[in-house]
């Protein structure tokens, strides 16, 4: 269908860079998820794409065609509002026929597409409600009808689900993956839940300040992340500050080996690469502080002797209480030293060989 | 249905208890407020329905319609009364003219100067409209426009601008922005958006303003007096001829009975508007 | 494709779009701004104009008889005073009247707030005039309070028609609504948490309103007052009615200075000294407006 590329785009406000160079390609189909906190400058980026906001710099093209200049109404995109932005004062199916009639559409023809959308949304039945008439989600619902029966090139959503409910939001975010898979649209969707992004996402690009941090597939975003700043926001990370001297971390618990030069770095584990065993460290006491019981696993809030917390997860059959002393072994760490991965190393077979 | 039942009868007494507390404060004040606001207005209705009501009777001695019949047969009373209704929708419907698009801007555009504009219709207020009046018609008898419709107009118009500018920007600006984007997105210009989405989103609230507007010009007295006369006799100016010369009391009681009924239709339709908070916000507290 | 660098032009079409729209605004409020600009600005800068400039003989002179004439003039410095003190009385009446009112009903949460609210917004609907002839029916002479009390074998009361008395009844009547609400307005500034604080504190209801309450709407009452000068000072319809015919208050008197004795100097020297006298409440208001639209952003 369709391909969406942004160019070296930049925009600032009263003098600020809220976007300073960032390109970025979205193939054809694609569903990319811009993911990063507050004031990144993600829902700018999709503002731009829509043509709410004009880029001081760079371009924005759609299958090749630039359409930088082209006001929102000219262009090939459909977008979804948080606020949902349902017209009140029409029906339904007067919100969804609204575009098709700017276009002279022949009535019967409007009606069947009308139709199409609602019942693409599972809401066929819905056409002469008043919007205040539906719930949240199927207002939602609504908005997403409206934005694809006019059939763009481009879906735009920013924060769509972000005012719903959790279990409605996981709902509505599985209804929107079934329909972007089955039109095959491609779509740029903003969010600022890691969990949204990981669940929907082809690719996940993550902003910060207005710069693209990481681009990368939820799987790598997850296990692989590059910086110390997407490590840290996606997905918890426990992050231990020690220094590398001769290719050997001095952390008396991690004394991981890398080829890194010597200096202070930042050990990254995630709580489940971390397992823990009743039993006193070798170099350094560590004990439970909290033991906190999710059902499907255990999370142990452990202190070390030197003060730092780490999060540990294990088996929900684990047998560990509050002041107990335990054993910490790694099995997969990465090496940070200001913001940039210097290394990733898997302790797995080492350890297994140990114990 | 079991746990139904329990669950009232466990959360009736705390409910009952709340609503059976009597508001005594609330019930002195309507009482009150009942008296002063009430007994004069139902006084005029007796007078206008009383044939014959001399002192020191309680209840008028004779009823009828008869005053009706004289009230309104009497010619000045159509010529004040058509007048009134002309001057009123032409005066609303020039300032609706002007001031919705003003007020659009005010809400949603970028110009130079806009604050201080905006700022100098809500100041209006800082005069005392009388001695304005008087400085206005002191420029209107150099421009002939003394005892014309067309003054009267003007004068009526500045009076309707600062409610027709401030209730619609603020309707303007409570509609949803990302509402107008969403019709951008579909494929709307900027023209349509506003008739199509900013309008009637924001009409319950122009209208009420409008509405207020018109009754507002209909019972323009200062104005009309001060630069109407003597040509241009309004219903109001009239009524206060009529009580001047005392001529027949059931005259004025008809008169206001009939002259109230716009009002009622106002009252009506923008209670909601007028008891909200941000109408009195555009006062200035 | 065409080369596209970070370095390349700095894409001016936004500023320039918006210096377009910046124009539409400007043309979209011209008429409105016109209007108020030549009704409301130019009259009273002309009408200073107009009394301190001599136009007649030998060209234009400075001169300021008409001052001098209405200021060693008894009957006008009656008028004045008679204004004054009307003014005064009804701002003091209104505030005794609405203060309570709107304190009830700001923290009123029963059914019966409903019922006062909607008879303390029920003057704004009732015109001046028809107030003004059901009060001379209600409380003038041998009028509706007379009836009753002598029905009841009472004493006829001293009718306030045509007295400084009945434009103070009716411009108090009239003016209930607005006041009442503006100051509702104010104490929406007070948060229910913060009473209800207070009390958690062990405050009693008194406290609450002296040390909670009326600190935090003693601007909002101050605009009020302003308001209610501003409105009462130069008030006609109801003092031209219901009032004295000497001394009369200034709107009647430049009225019938402008109208019946057709001098528009002298009516509009009157009109200049109501805006000198009204300008300290007025300059009040405008920066407590300038201030509140700054806050609300």
């Amino acid at each position: 269908m369709a391909q969406l590329t942004l160019k070296n785009l930049g925009k600032s406000f009263d003098g600020t860079d809220v976007i300073a160079d960032l390109s970025l390609d979205v193939a054809d189909g694609e569903l990319v998820c811009l993911l990063g906190p507050s004031g990144s400058g993600k829902s700018t980026v999709l503002r731009m794409v829509g043509g709410f906001e004009t880029p001081e710099r760079g371009a924005i093209l759609i299958d090749g065609e630039d359409v930088t200049e082209v006001p929102p109404e000219k262009r090939p995109t459909g977008m979804v509002f948080q606020s949902h932005a349902l017209w009140s004062h029409m029906t339904v199916a007067d919100n969804v026929a609204f575009g098709l009639k700017l276009r002279r559409l022949p009535k019967a023809e409007i009606r069947r597409k009308v139709t199409e959308a609602l019942d693409l949304v599972g809401l066929g039945d819905f056409g002469n409600r008043r919007v205040w008439q539906l719930s949240g989600g199927q207002q939602q619902r609504v908005a997403i009808a409206r934005a694809l029966v006019l059939e763009p090139k481009i879906l735009l959503l920013d924060e769509p689900f972000a005012s719903l409910d959790q279990h409605l939001r996981e709902r509505l975010r599985e209804e929107l993956r079934d329909i972007q898979r089955r039109l095959g649209i491609t779509t740029l969707f903003v969010t600022h839940g890691q969990d949204e992004a990981l669940a929907l996402a082809d690719r996940i690009v993550v902003l910060r300040g207005g710069e693209i941090e990481q681009a990368a597939s939820p799987d790598r975003m997850y296990r692989a992340p590059e910086t110390r700043f997407v490590a840290g926001f996606i997905g918890s990370m426990n992050f231990l500050a020690c220094d590398m001297r001769g290719g050997r971390a001095d952390h008396p618990l991690f004394p991981v080996a890398a080829v890194v030069p010597d200096g202070p770095v930042e050990l990254a584990i995630r709580p489940e690469a971390l397992t823990v065993s009743p039993g006193r460290s070798a170099g350094m006491s560590a004990r439970v502080h909290r033991k906190t019981d999710y059902g499907t696993h255990l999370l142990l809030d452990i202190v070390l002797e030197d003060g730092a917390r780490v999060k540990a997860m294990c088996p929900p059959s684990g047998a560990f209480e509050a002041g107990q002393e335990v054993r910490l072994t790694a099995s997969q760490v990465a090496l940070f030293r200001d913001e940039v991965k210097l290394a990733e190393v898997r302790t797995e077979a080492r350890e297994v060989a140990h114990v | 249905m079991t746990i139904a039942e329990t669950s009232l009868a466990t959360a009736n007494p705390v409910a009952s208890r709340k609503t059976r507390r009597p508001d005594w404060i609330g019930g002195l004040l309507a009482v009150l407020l009942g008296i002063v606001v009430v007994v004069p207005l139902i006084v005029v209705a007796i007078w206008a329905f009383a044939e014959v009501w001399r002192y020191p009777s309680l209840l008028p001695q004779e009823w009828g319609l008869r005053f009706w019949t004289a009230t309104l047969s009497r010619p000045d009373v159509w010529t004040a009364m058509s007048l009134s209704i002309r001057l009123s929708l032409v005066v609303t419907a020039l300032s609706a003219l002007i001031c919705l698009p003003a007020a659009y801007a005010f809400a949603r555009m970028d110009f130079p100067a806009k604050n201080v504009l905006f700022l100098s219709f809500l100041a209006s207020h800082a005069f005392p409209k009388f001695g304005l009046l008087v400085a206005i018609a002191g420029i209107f008898l150099n421009l002939g426009l003394i005892s014309t419709f067309w003054g009267v107009v003007l004068i009526q118009l500045v009076g309707t601008l600062m409610m027709m500018i401030w209730i619609p920007v603020a309707a303007f600006q409570n509609v949803d922005r990302a509402m107008e984007e969403a019709a951008r997105d579909a494929g709307a210009g900027p023209i349509r958006v506003f008739w199509s989405v900013s309008l009637p989103q924001a009409a319950p609230t122009i209208f009420a303003a409008v509405l207020l507007s018109f009754v507002g010009t209909f019972y323009e007295t200062e104005g009309a007096w001060l630069i109407g006369a003597p040509e241009i006799r309004t219903m109001p100016v009239l009524m206060i001829t009529y009580i001047n010369n005392q001529i027949v009391v059931q005259y004025g009681a008809v008169l206001s009975v009939l002259l109230w009924i716009p009002s009622f239709v106002a009252l009506m339709f923008t209670r909601r508007l007028v008891g909200s908070s941000s109408f009195a916000k555009g006062f200035g507290v | 494709m065409t080369d596209l660098s970070s370095t390349g032009p700095v894409r001016t079409g936004g500023t320039a779009r918006r210096n377009g729209r910046g124009l539409t605004g400007l043309l979209l409020v011209s008429v409105p701004v016109a209007l108020l600009g030549w009704l409301i600005i130019y009259p009273i800068f002309n009408a200073i104009g107009r009394t301190i400039l001599r136009t007649d003989g030998t060209g234009p002179g400075f001169s300021l008889d008409t001052y001098v004439r209405f200021f060693s003039d008894g009957y006008s410095l009656a008028n004045l005073w008679l204004t004054l003190w009307v003014t005064a009385v009804c701002a003091a009446l209104l505030l005794a009247i609405c203060l309570p009112l709107s304190l009830y009903l700001r923290f009123a949460k029963s059914r019966v707030a409903a019922v006062v609210q909607g008879l303390s917004l029920f003057p704004m609907f009732v015109p001046s005039v028809i107030l003004a002839y059901a009060l001379i029916r209600t409380i003038g002479p041998n009028g509706g309070v007379d009836l009753v009390l002598n029905a009841l074998g009472l004493p006829k009361i001293n009718s306030p028609y045509l007295t400084p008395w009945g434009p103070i009844i009716g411009l108090v009547w009239d003016n209930i609504p607005l006041t009442t609400l503006m100051l509702v307005a104010g104490l929406g500034a007070v948060s229910d948490n913060a009473v209800e604080a207070a009390r958690d504190a062990g405050a009693r209801p008194w406290a609450v309103l002296r040390h909670i309450i009326l600190p935090q709407i003693g601007n909002a009452v101050l605009v009020v007052l302003s308001f209610t000068v501003l409105s009462i000072f130069s008030a006609f319809t109801l003092p031209y009615v219901l009032g004295p015919a000497s001394p009369e208050m200034m709107g009647p008197f430049m009225q019938r200075t402008f109208g019946q004795v057709m001098d528009t100097r002298m009516a509009v020297t009157q009109a200049v000294i109501t805006f000198a006298i009204c300008a300290v409440f007025g300059a009040f208001y405008v920066r407590s407006i300038a201030r509140n639209r700054k806050n609300g952003r």
